[in-house]
Parts: structure tokens; C-alpha cells; sequence
């Protein structure tokens, strides 16, 4: 793992403590954003502090917001909800420092979850996979590009994709579509990939399950289901992202099955892995998937 | 004003309303932000010092509820610690981006020569318990961590503030922290 891990649990508690208290830097802030959702200790320890200074806050005055914010969450709002609703890009009513072009991170321990549908997708053939991500990705990319108030460093276009298929159907179509689709300026030119086997009676073979996966260079990731995920009762989804050489996956959080708008702890590779596993309603308890595998696939840098 | 009781009335439904955020419920989500953004706003303004980066931590908060509120009862008990967290993880991340924390620009007025900035906290018995187990600290220490909780004042900008080296304040702040947790957990 990266960087030297406090050695006892009161050394945890200070360092916890600091980061509720909000006296760490920015980098040392970030380090904590990352390892508090693969360090239960750590996050419990943060939840402990939080809820020991909490009365501090009711000592703040409370101040009206400006008339418009609501206007501009519910903006905002509605365009995470529905990534087709084309609304005008919302009214930029204040300014960023100008050294905060990305829109920060969410703690990463805080993030997960939402349970909105960012693409309510209808199942696509095995046949038509490679087509239908390329058409997803690129009609999400219209929306995304008005869903940041920033703008983004890289531009508006996205950065990674990746198709995340059963790991025991075969793996060789998935992998050339996310190759192809990184590598197809347009996206929606794409070909059809090889039919998956031979060996498998045709309907069975396209009956695919899986997420279409793409990354903005700003983190943000949209995982779009491509048809229903049957989920037994009492489990969820867990997202994993696993940069090439990396010996475990780290979580992103849990995922809802019909995927979800997020953002990554760190902009990936190319090659990185991203797979999702069945986990307890709470998430991985370990900090390490517990669950089968059920989905996965690598991230593709697409170049242009 | 100062109705510490009207904060926990309210707090059975605030738990209730963010479950129906999670379910998708906008009129609770309405709800929320009448019953809490000037309660936010204030935090963050504390913070940030500047409106419209004010705004923009109250914002974020409000889609991070949005997201997430399916995620709250699982690891908060506390609605208003939960809702409190997010605007201030956002209003102190803006404030490293920005780098204020090199630059004594913007810096909060001297708030902490008011006597005691943590008069108007409520009546709660978590209220009493921190305030008593404060109390014990030293009063600079005490002002240490109210400027760095309140106004979030990062280990860099508490050693300008007070004319300290980074390593005396780092150390002080990890003597109060110790020094309380210990006295709240005694307590508890």
C-alpha cells in the first residue's frame, strides 16, 4: 500500500482527528479521502470525531443563502438525474478559485450510492454491444459536458471507456470493443465485434449483461447498466478499480444496478481494471471484495 | 435565532426526509434545504468567508444528498452531523484548492478575541460534554480548535495566525484531541 500507516490506534484517532478538525493540507486531506474507504478504523475513527465536535456547530449563526441557490441545486440536480434532459447549461452565478478547475472530490468514504438511473438502457444484443455503447457513451457526452459548472481541464470529451462483461463469458469481444471504441474518434461509427462463441446457440450468446463504463478527465465516471443486473436479496453492487500493477483493488463504492454518475479516487490508466462485485447491503465490511466477481473489463484510453 | 430546541424537534424528521430523498423524493429534498440551508450557508460562510464559495459548498452538499442519501443511516447517526460534514468537507476542500493556506489572504477577521465564541452552542447534553471536556483545555488550545473547526484554519494558517512554529501547533492540537477524547469518552 502506499505511505507509511500510523502504528497505533491512537495515532489513527489523531490523524482522524485532524482531518475532522480540517487543519490538514490539501494533499494530507486527500490521502485520508482515499484510504478512510478501504480503512474501516479509520472511517469509524472519522465518524467518532465528527460526531464529538459536532455541537461546536450549533455556536455558528445561521445566514440566509442568497435567493437563486435552490434554483441552481435543483438545476444541477435535475441534470444528474436524467442525463437526457438537455437543459441549458445552469446560470454560473459565482466563480471557482481559479485554481480549482475540477470540481473537488467527493470524500471518498462519503461517496457512493445513488440510487438514480443515469441511463435507463433497455437490453442490448451480444451482436449490437459494441454499437450500442458506442451510441450510450455518445449521447451521454452532450449531457455530461452541461452537467459540471467547471470546466473541465481536458476538455469535454471522455478520457476512458470500457465495457465490464461476466468473467466467465468470453472475455476476447469485450475487450476489442473497448479497444475499438477508444480507438473510433466518433464513438458511434463503431462495427460490430466477432460473435462471442461459436459453441453457444445464438440467443443465449447475445443475451448480455454488463455496464458500459466512461471516464471524464475531470474523475467523473458514469456506469450505465445495459440491461437490467439481477441482484439476490440482501446484496449490492461494489465498484473496484485495480491501476495495472497494483496488487488489490481499491473501492469506489457501491454501485446501484442500474449504474450511476461518480467519481473515481484517481484518474486511471490506461489498462486499469474496474470490476463489481455482490457485496452486503453495507458494502464490502473488509475494505476488499468479498462477493463474487460479477462484472469486469479495462479501462481503454481513447485517443484522438 | 437561538431555539436549540426547534433543531432537535426537527430531527426525527430530518432522518425520515432523507430517507425519502433516497427514494427519490423531491419534495422532501425541498424540504431539507428550508429546514437547513441557512444553517449550512452559515458553515460553510464561516469557512469560506466568501458567498458565492459559500453557495457553491452548500450546492455540492445539497447533490451529494441528493446521490447519497440512501447511503446515511448505515454510518450517521446524527442527521445534522452528516449534513453539517458534507458542506464542511466541501467549503475546507475549496479552501486548500484555492491556497489559502500559503497565503494569509482572506484569513478570518480575529474572531478569537471574542471571549467565548462558543456561547450561543445549544443545550444539549452532547453540547455540555464537549463544552466541560473544552473547558479543561487551556483556553489557547481551546481557541486553537475552534479556529480550526469552525473557521477552518489549516496547521499552516494557525502557525501564521498565531506566530507559532508549524510543529508547536501541530502538537498542541494533538494534546487536545488526545485530552478530550479521552475526557468524552470518560464521560460517556
Amino acid at each position: 500500500m502506499s505511505g507509511a500507516r500510523p502504528e497505533t490506534p491512537e495515532e489513527l484517532h489523531m490523524l482522524a482527528g485532524e482531518y475532522v478538525l480540517g487543519v490538514l493540507g490539501s494533499a494530507e486531506m486527500g490521502a485520508v479521502d482515499e484510504r478512510a474507504p478501504v480503512d474501516p478504523q479509520l472511517a469509524h475513527a472519522i465518524a467518532g470525531w465528527e460526531r464529538r465536535f459536532a455541537p461546536m456547530l450549533t455556536a455558528v449563526a445561521a445566514v440566509a443563502p442568497p435567493d437563486g441557490l435552490w434554483a441552481r441545486i435543483e438545476h444541477a440536480k435535475a441534470q444528474a438525474v436524467d442525463g437526457r434532459q438537455r437543459a441549458t447549461a445552469p446560470p454560473r452565478l459565482t466563480v471557482v478559485p481559479s485554481t480549482a478547475a475540477p470540481p473537488p472530490a467527493e470524500p471518498a468514504w462519503q461517496r457512493p450510492a445513488a440510487t438514480r438511473r443515469i441511463w435507463p438502457w433497455k437490453a442490448a444484443t451480444g451482436a449490437s454491444l459494441a454499437l450500442a455503447a458506442g451510441l450510450a457513451a455518445f449521447m451521454l457526452m452532450p449531457s455530461l459536458a452541461h452537467r459540471t459548472e467547471a470546466p473541465m481541464p481536458g476538455g469535454r470529451d471522455v478520457a476512458f471507456v470500457a465495457l465490464l462483461a461476466q468473467p466467465e463469458s468470453p472475455a476476447a469481444p469485450h475487450q476489442d470493443a473497448s479497444a475499438q471504441m477508444a480507438s473510433d474518434t466518433g464513438l458511434a461509427r463503431l462495427v460490430e465485434p466477432q460473435p462471442a462463441s461459436s459453441t453457444e446457440s445464438a440467443p443465449e450468446a447475445a443475451r448480455m449483461t454488463g455496464f458500459l463504463v466512461a471516464v471524464w478527465p475531470d474523475g467523473t465516471v458514469v456506469l450505465t447498466a445495459l440491461s437490467p443486473v439481477p441482484l439476490p436479496g440482501g446484496k449490492t453492487l461494489e465498484l473496484w478499480i485495480q491501476p495495472p500493477g497494483a496488487t488489490a483493488p481499491k473501492s469506489v463504492g457501491k454501485l446501484a444496478a442500474a449504474g450511476q454518475q461518480t467519481t473515481l479516487p484517481a484518474m486511471p490508466v490506461d489498462g486499469t481494471s474496474l470490476s463489481i462485485s455482490l457485496e452486503p447491503l453495507g458494502g464490502s465490511p473488509t475494505g476488499a471484495p468479498t462477493g463474487r466477481v460479477v462484472y469486469a473489463g479495462t479501462l481503454r484510453q481513447v485517443r484522438r | 435565532m437561538d431555539h436549540p430546541a426547534a433543531r432537535n424537534d426537527s430531527a426525527v424528521s430530518l432522518a425520515t426526509l432523507i430517507a425519502a430523498v433516497a427514494g427519490g423524493d423531491d419534495a422532501a429534498f425541498r424540504r431539507i434545504y428550508d429546514l437547513r440551508a441557512s444553517r449550512l450557508f452559515g458553515i460553510a460562510l464561516r469557512i469560506t468567508r466568501q458567498g458565492p464559495l459559500a453557495s457553491d459548498a452548500v450546492q455540492e452538499a445539497f447533490l451529494q444528498l441528493w446521490r447519497n442519501a440512501n447511503r446515511f443511516d448505515e454510518q450517521r447517526g446524527d442527521p445534522d452531523v452528516w449534513l453539517a460534514s458534507l458542506v464542511r468537507y466541501r467549503a475546507l476542500s475549496m479552501m486548500r484548492r484555492s491556497g489559502r493556506e500559503v497565503s494569509d489572504e482572506g484569513l478570518p477577521e480575529a474572531v478569537d478575541d471574542e471571549p467565548d465564541q462558543l456561547a450561543r452552542m445549544e443545550a444539549s447534553s452532547e453540547a455540555a460534554a464537549l463544552r466541560a471536556c473544552l473547558d479543561k483545555l487551556p483556553p489557547d488550545r481551546r481557541t486553537l480548535l475552534t479556529l480550526a473547526f469552525l473557521d477552518g484554519l489549516s496547521h499552516g494558517e494557525l502557525a501564521a495566525r498565531l506566530h507559532v512554529p508549524i510543529g508547536s501547533v501541530k502538537s498542541w492540537i494533538r494534546r487536545s484531541l488526545q485530552s478530550l477524547r479521552v475526557c468524552l469518552e470518560g464521560e460517556a
